[in-house]
């Protein structure tokens, strides 16, 4: 049996269930395990390995070219790691894009990855599967603000509506994870300060990666810095503050 | 505290557009469709005259595959140059099927599903493919499909072709009207169903796959799924509107289905307006008067070497002037009209 299969076979298939909490038994715990990337010479992760807990708020952060968003795609099936395994709710799994939804897991991208044929509702309702799409389209749209545009094209919209769009259909389909791809790119300090309290109220595993650092400090229970692919720290906000390799990694010279 | 209703939360915001229908009439739309469509074909066929009957049921019988590839390339983004051959698949089904068992219902579903099962093959490739790859395959399958009735000659009789055997139409009815009524049930079978396809869950993975693969995939879309379905969607219209063809002309050949069928047909569409079922009917529209009206200029000038050739010219004119004007298409144009009204 594929590994895949394995993570799946557990997975309730049922997930617009509105007290979602008391009977979704779909996992939120991820796990990555010696994970390295290569790309032909280039070495994009070197043995990096992570555990999201339920429930916690865990940055990843590190300078352009450190390796977040190939950490992302690892987690999301879009490239395979070269070495290592990754686990979900402790099983071994083989992550696909498209099995993510099924599963619980709700990928945000960088900018804004979205389907301009389409009215806002519409986006946010293909993130939906089941009979209730359309209810539980609106209900996140409202969670997220963007309900007046609900009829309008997102191409036509200023940047912070369609970043919340974007956000609205990742939280539609009532994940148990969120992995959150620079959220608060392009955003005005009034959206940041809405975003940092959607992330801390939203009450599920959330997996940021993000290079606005007053957002990450304040939100993250757990942060991880990478640098050139490498782990170079792991620990609570107060404490990657407070970690010299850190602040050389992001200045370039020695605390 | 209590979350409102999304009824509530729906009125609360006052400018969402209220265009859209209570559930329960948008799902009485696809009948009220093809009864309304049906009443209207009726009634114009009693009052046409022959020659406007027959004319009538090949602007049916377009509309069968301008639907289908409307749902393919309009909806889901991808690029065939090769319906004309997957109608030619369908006729020749038709026609052997007919020859047969002379049974028009067995025959017409024995070419929608040969059809179909031959848009699997080519839609299972093409979900690998994209922009001018995909456009190759489509087109290589349009060149080769026509060779294939030259190769195994003892069954399709090469260029010559197949006559169909067809009964008579039943009572008094004159043929044209009873081409006309059969092509357009056809017509609005099939495209009801594609209306109701395309409002679902279906419509919108297959646009969300157009619009970005990576975004539609992260929100559950198998991206080649998707695909796939649509190419068999849309050739099974292509199969029904071959059968139809092959009905019309009673008789089936290569001829019929030339390269240039499948560019008119990507170009009708394209003028009708992509991605609209009201563009593919106004698409299927203009296959059957653009090349009257190119007879009509060239028997005007006194030039019979004119007409070959005429038709392509006005088609490339119009879509360039629809373009330019319009570049959504001929919907788009009554889209606007609407919302400004």
């Amino acid at each position: 049996m594929a590994t895949d299969d394995v993570a799946t076979d557990h997975v309730a298939t049922d997930h617009v269930a509105t007290d979602h909490v008391a009977t979704d038994h779909r996992p939120d715990e991820l796990g990555l395990h010696h994970i390295s990337v290569r790309f032909g010479g280039l070495t994009a992760l070197d043995d990096v390995s992570l555990r999201v807990a339920p429930g916690r708020i865990v940055g990843v952060i590190g300078p352009n070219g450190a390796g977040k968003t190939t950490l992302f795609n690892i987690v999301s099936g879009f490239v395979t790691p070269s070495e290592g395994s990754l686990t979900l709710g402790g099983r071994p799994w083989r992550p696909r894009p498209h099995h993510l939804n099924r599963l619980g897991i709700a990928r945000t991208l960088q900018g804004v990855g979205q389907f301009n044929g389409m009215t806002v509702l519409e986006n946010v309702m293909v993130g939906v599967r089941g009979r209730h799409a359309e209810s539980e389209a609106w209900t996140a749209l409202e969670r997220c603000g963007v309900t007046r545009f609900a009829g309008d094209r997102p191409g036509a919209l200023p940047y912070a509506v369609r970043k919340r769009v974007e956000l609205a259909r990742a939280l539609a389909a009532r994940p148990r994870i969120l992995m959150l791809d620079e959220p608060a790119g392009g955003l005005d300090a009034d959206e940041i300060r809405w975003l940092a309290g959607l992330i801390k109220d939203v009450g599920i595993t959330v997996l940021l990666v993000e290079h606005h650092m007053d957002l990450v400090m304040s939100v993250c229970d757990e942060i991880l810095v990478l640098d050139f692919g490498k782990p170079i720290a792991l620990g609570t906000p107060a404490e990657i503050s407070a970690d010299p390799r850190v602040t050389e990694a992001y200045l370039g010279t020695a605390a | 505290m209590t979350r409102p209703s999304v009824r509530e939360s729906r009125d609360a915001a006052s400018d969402v557009p209220r265009g859209e229908r209570p559930r329960s009439l948008r799902r009485l739309a696809p009948p009220a469709m093809i009864l309304a469509g049906a009443l209207v074909i009726v009634g114009l066929s009693f009052l046409l005259p022959p020659f406007r009957n027959y004319q009538l049921a090949t602007v049916g019988a377009y509309f069968c595959v301008t639907g289908g590839l409307t749902v393919l390339t309009g909806l889901n983004g991808q690029l065939s140059l090769g319906h004309g051959a997957l109608m030619a698949t369908g006729a020749y089904t038709f026609a052997l099927a007919q020859n047969r068992w002379l049974s028009l219902p067995v025959s017409l579903v024995a070419a929608i599903v040969v059809t179909t099962v031959a848009g699997l093959v080519i839609g299972l490739a093409a979900a690998r493919l994209r922009g001018p790859y995909l456009a190759g395959l489509t087109l290589a399958v349009a060149v080769v499909v026509p060779s294939v009735t030259s190769t195994f000659d003892e069954i399709f009789n090469s260029d010559q072709g197949l006559s169909v055997a067809l009964d008579p139409p039943p009572g008094t009815i004159p043929v044209e009207q009873w081409q006309a009524w059969l092509c357009w049930a056809g017509a609005l079978l099939s495209t009801s169903l594609l209306a109701v396809l395309v409002r679902g869950r279906f419509g919108r993975d297959l646009r969300a796959v157009r619009d970005d693969e990576t975004a539609a995939r992260l929100a559950g879309v198998d991206v080649a799924r998707t695909q796939v379905a649509a190419f068999v969607v849309s050739a099974a219209c292509a199969g029904l509107s071959g059968a139809l063809f092959a009905v019309l002309a009673q008789s089936v050949s290569p001829g019929a289905f030339p390269l240039t069928l499948s560019l008119f047909l990507l170009m009708a569409i394209v003028i009708g307006g992509l991605g609209s079922l009201a563009g593919a009917l106004g698409g299927a529209f203009l296959l059957v008067a653009l090349p009257t009206l190119a007879q009509a200029v060239a028997e005007g000038t006194g030039s019979p070497r004119l007409e070959g050739n005429l038709a392509l010219v006005i088609f490339g004119v119009v879509l360039v002037v629809v373009m330019l004007a319009a570049p959504g298409g001929l919907a788009s144009i009554r889209f606007r009209r609407r919302r400004t009204s």
